[in-house]
């Protein structure tokens, strides 16, 4: 038995996603430390009840992806029961839900700019708080969305072909392992502007 | 895999030593912060191929009496030629100087980045490679 060498690839350059995420969050705590006036007065904007929320729904779709995986692993993708007999689905219909709870996300992560900007006047140049708060919560969120195009390609493979391959099951795996970085990086996001503050 | 893991292992143990040093005799927060998740690094990579070594048991190359025939068969899947990679680099090239210059030239380089990635995703699902 080798390794599977799209896993270690995936690794491997996942960890060199958290160097570009460590320099975002070296500038978060550099400017706090600088401007300690700034972020007394500018983290009393946070909506935190409503981004819990939305963090809740992020890390729960942590699970239903592996759950997803697991039935990619046993071969099944797609469901053997009806649409809503949850204890037969398949790879198919849990990579949906968690493509529909990251969309959530996304919804909520624009709604919480819209009013920051609209109603508070917190812009990416408005000081140095909202300049590392969109960068920091905006790059995390890009790469929520490039994630949710990736469930996409996974689905539309398994789509495509007449039957379940190993390399849809190995591409399945590797964009959870992902999902579940970018996940991680959100809670210690979360932690950081939300909770430390 | 568990000489790969043991690699990893020392980075992830020296930085858990070297971080709160650091800390204590600096106090800064940028280097702190870099430090930390270089930690991560380290200690991501080590849990996975730690994973992979209790998976997967010794290798051919991790026993005294491996063979080297021992290590023939399929490795994965390799393209043998492939042009959307190129495509993929010039629209990311694309998008970058959209970045820098203009907003219309980032919705072209978006739009290539699209086509690139679905060319590249399908290429062996399509035509011929059907299956």
């Amino acid at each position: 038995m080798r390794p599977n060498l799209t896993s270690v690839g995936t690794i491997v350059w996942l960890s060199s996603e958290l160097m570009f995420f460590a320099a975002l969050f070296a500038i978060y705590f550099t400017l706090r430390s600088n401007a300690p006036g700034v972020w007394d007065e500018q983290t009393q904007l946070l909506n935190v009840p409503f981004a819990l929320t939305i963090t809740t729904v992020l890390v729960l779709s942590s699970v239903t992806c592996q759950i997803g995986v697991l039935a990619a692993e046993r071969g099944q993708v797609g469901r053997t029961g009806r649409l809503f007999q949850v204890s037969k689905w398949g790879m198919r219909e849990w990579f949906i839900l968690t493509f529909l709870m990251g969309a959530f996300f996304i919804a909520g992560q624009s709604y919480e700019y819209a009013e920051l900007v609209l109603h508070e006047g917190l812009t990416l140049s408005s000081d140095p708080y909202g300049s590392i708060f969109y960068l920091a919560t905006g790059f995390h969120g890009i790469h929520v969305t490039l994630g949710l195009f990736a469930f996409l390609l996974v689905l539309g493979r398994t789509y495509m072909t007449s039957r379940f391959t190993h390399e849809q099951a190995t591409s399945a795996i590797v964009v959870s392992y992902y999902w579940h970085f970018v996940d991680v990086v959100w809670i210690a996001l979360f932690l950081t502007i939300y909770v430390i503050q | 895999m568990k000489i790969e893991a043991f690699i990893f292992v020392v980075v992830a143990v020296f930085l858990a030593v070297v971080t709160p040093i650091y800390w204590f005799m600096s106090k800064d927060p940028t280097g702190t912060t870099a430090l930390t998740l270089t930690f991560g690094l380290g200690a991501m990579i080590a849990f996975y191929f730690m994973l992979l070594a209790r998976r997967l048991g010794p290798r051919p190359e991790d026993r005294q009496d491996g063979e080297i025939e021992e290590l023939a068969g399929e490795y994965g899947f390799f393209s043998p030629h492939s042009w959307w990679p190129l495509m993929a680099g010039a629209a990311t090239t694309v998008v970058f100087v959209g970045l820098v210059f203009a907003w219309f030239i980032l919705i072209i380089g978006l739009a290539l980045s699209v086509i690139a990635v679905i060319g590249w995703v399908f290429e062996y699902y399509r035509g011929d490679f059907a299956h």
